[in-house]
């Protein structure tokens, strides 16, 4: 971790002193982050999600409500040349109450050298597709149940940093690895319930169970992540998109537990575009969860396929399908089959709808789902 | 060792040699070929979007990305309209094209702006562009300030190469003074003619060979049509015999259909990039299959 940290500080203090030489006069519209310039104010914004559900599930207490899920509010801009800074602050809803969270503060160095950049922060970790993505800009309502098994209920975002390197091959490939720091108990994960079960070598021994009406759970302590992913067009509208990744680090009561987690993952995404409003995208991504406890090792699997038709200009269809165990040793599945239907009221607002039938362990639900999500103000991610 | 050595070499290979050609990436076909004509054998240029595609709505791919990384120069539209090449430069972390250095050009910078909002703007008005409309290569009298910032990114980029590139850039002036000229002479018996556009993406060259806006098929930009404006916008055609409907060719043209249906107007389906239409393969085809184009429309009314 030391070695790494010097190695970014080194790397990140040279580049930005020739970056200050090498700047020459500009003209023309200012892009993202220095629309506020004239000012002195960053691009400031806000994404608001109000949403409510339906559930056949009589004890799901949260249903039937419509009402403010998240706000998130963006501060961003330039801090000097090549360098940027993001702050995403969310207000969302959590077991009824609403919760404060820095969701990604980070400062970008845009070059450290040709092909090379970096993050420090609090950063969403670029850990297969969707746990990169802030909630509204994915197409659907929840995220997948492998992500809230294996990462978090929310997107796992430690502190720490990464550095992205750019391959020099005749295709698109960033291979990137990060080392981080995440606070334990995030994510509301509860370790009080304990079971007694029979280890490897017969002993009976005292596990922590999945909290209740809960399968979430989340990496903590020190992270060590990396992601490899490549791109191909495969025609003048068609994208092939694949990727692989891995984090090594602690569970989110590592202090009580004492385990060792290991995630592997793998990720797919083809885009076709037939014409200019139309896309098809097909994206899965699999994950296999191997966590080490002082009785033993057990090891989980997870996945979801997602296929999505823009129709036109304003409407998105879309169909996924979720299969997770949970990361605790008694084991349990969900099996989810969502079908999602998207109108784009303007760029930055969408109205969503989203069926969704639940399997938990054979325990079965039916949810319907509504989300209204808007934007003020200039608001960007970067590429996801 | 020897292993390392050889993958490096391997690397090194596949990435490609250096060529004497300037990579030049283009937001648009439109720039791609203005930027073709200045710098003529001296550039290899590739457009981000196709001619057909929307401007405001490209998805950003990694392909993008990869091709960033290699370019010496981009050329980009401005005034917001797109903005999904912000990402892009960033995620290619090629410092020649960060906002401000020498192989970054807006096309934009100098041309007079129309429609620019005054006072506060919000999302009730549309999907409004602030810093102006910014469809402004739709007056070909633009061009020539759009060619003038990619001469002087081209002369930053190979200054031993200012007097070719100076040589082709009045080619290019005196090729689209020439045209604006023919364009200008068969737009003559069609000024003051009131037209319906889809999009506000005509105003400059509604301005240019003075025909009039008088509704947009969107009741606001980027909002779908409603039944009740387009049924204000029939009343409009028939109290005003508004008889032509100009509309972009990536549109959906079920709301100019149904008005066309209901008042006998003409619809044209214009390109309005490069590539945006079957044989439009140059800047200056553009606006020959729209000039013909309301000519034919005209005449058939």
């Amino acid at each position: 971790m030391k070695r790494f940290m010097l190695m970014f500080l080194f790397a990140a203090i040279t580049p930005c002193a020739i970056a200050q030489d090498s700047a020459a006069p500009s003209s023309g519209t200012p892009p993202q982050g220095m629309r506020g310039t004239p000012a002195n104010l960053p691009d400031i914004s806000l994404i608001g999600v109000i949403d409510g559900h339906v559930s056949s599930e009589k004890s799901d207490d949260t249903r039937n409500r419509l009402e403010f899920n998240e706000i998130e509010t963006a501060f961003q801009g330039y801090i000097y040349p090549e360098m940027k800074a993001d702050v995403f602050l969310a207000l969302h809803k959590h077991d009824g109450t609403y919760e404060s969270e820095i969701c990604e503060a980070k400062v970008s160095f845009l070059r450290l050298f040709e092909g090379l950049s970096a993050e420090v922060g609090k950063i969403h970790v670029d850990f297969g597709k969707l746990n990169k993505a802030h909630s509204h800009v994915r197409s659907m309502t929840d995220q997948p149940a492998v992500l809230t098994n294996f990462l978090g209920g929310h997107s796992l975002n430690p502190q720490g940093g990464t550095l992205k390197y750019l391959l020099p091959l005749p295709f698109y490939a960033q291979l990137q690895a990060g080392a981080w720091q995440g606070a334990p108990h995030e994510h509301h994960v509860d370790g009080e319930r304990t079971a007694e079960v029979t280890d490897t070598g017969n002993n009976n021994v005292d596990v922590v169970l999945a909290p209740e009406d809960s399968s979430e759970f989340s990496p903590a302590d020190k992270i060590y992540t990396s992601r490899l992913n490549a791109s191909f067009p495969l025609s003048a509208g068609t994208e092939l998109e694949l990727g692989t990744s891995f984090l090594k680090g602690k569970g989110s009561h590592y202090e009580h537990h004492k385990d060792d987690v290991k995630i592997a993952g793998a990720d797919f995404t083809l885009k076709f575009w037939p014409t200019t409003y139309k896309r098809l995208t097909l994206q899965g991504e699999y994950m296999h969860l191997i966590r080490s406890v002082p009785v033993g090792t057990f090891k989980r699997d997870g996945l979801y396929a997602f296929a999505n038709y823009r129709l036109s200009k304003y409407w998105d269809l879309g169909a996924r399908f979720d299969y997770a165990e949970n990361a605790f040793p008694d084991i349990t599945f969900e099996r989810d089959y969502s079908l999602i239907a998207t109108r784009h009221l303007t760029e930055t607002t969408t109205l969503r709808a989203q069926y969704k039938y639940i399997n938990l362990s054979g325990d079965k639900a039916k949810e319907g789902w509504i989300q209204l999500t808007f934007g003020l103000g200039p608001h960007s991610h970067e590429l996801e | 060792m020897k292993k390392i050595l050889l993958i490096a070499m391997g690397l090194a290979f596949c990435a490609g040699p250096a060529g004497a050609e300037l990579k030049v990436i283009t937001a648009s076909t439109d720039l791609k070929y203005i930027c073709e004509r200045i710098g003529g054998d001296l550039v290899k240029v590739e457009s981000m979007a196709s001619g057909s595609q929307d401007l405001h709505m490209v998805e950003p791919r990694p392909s993008m990305v990869f091709k960033l990384k290699k370019a010496d120069m981009v050329v980009r539209v401005g005034l917001d309209l797109d903005m999904w090449l912000d990402s892009l430069i960033n995620a290619a972390k090629n410092g020649r094209l960060f906002y401000g250095q020498l192989g970054y050009v807006d096309a934009s910078a100098g041309v007079p702006l129309l429609e620019k909002p005054e006072g506060k703007v919000d999302a009730s008005m549309g999907d409004i562009h602030i810093y102006g409309n910014p469809h402004y290569w739709l007056d070909p009298a633009n061009a020539k300030v759009m060619a003038r910032n990619i001469l002087a990114g081209l002369k930053r980029a190979m200054p031993d190469q200012t007097a070719k590139f100076d040589a082709n850039y009045a080619e290019f002036v005196k090729d689209t003074d020439t045209k604006l000229d023919e364009w200008t002479r068969r737009m003559a018996p069609l000024k003051g003619l009131k037209i319906i556009t889809y999009h506000s993406s005509w105003p400059y060259f509604a301005s240019r060979f003075g025909l009039m806006v008088a509704g947009h098929i969107e009741p606001k930009p980027g909002i779908p049509p409603s039944a009740s404006h387009l049924d204000s916008l029939l009343k409009k055609m028939k109290a005003e015999n508004i008889r032509v409907i100009l509309t972009e060719s990536y549109y959906p043209r079920k709301g100019p259909d149904f008005l066309a249906g209901k008042t006998g107007a003409a619809v044209v389906t214009a390109p309005v990039s490069v590539g945006g239409e079957d044989g439009v393969k140059t800047y200056f085809d553009v606006f020959d299959h729209v000039v013909a184009g309301l000519e034919k429309a005209v005449a058939g009314n």
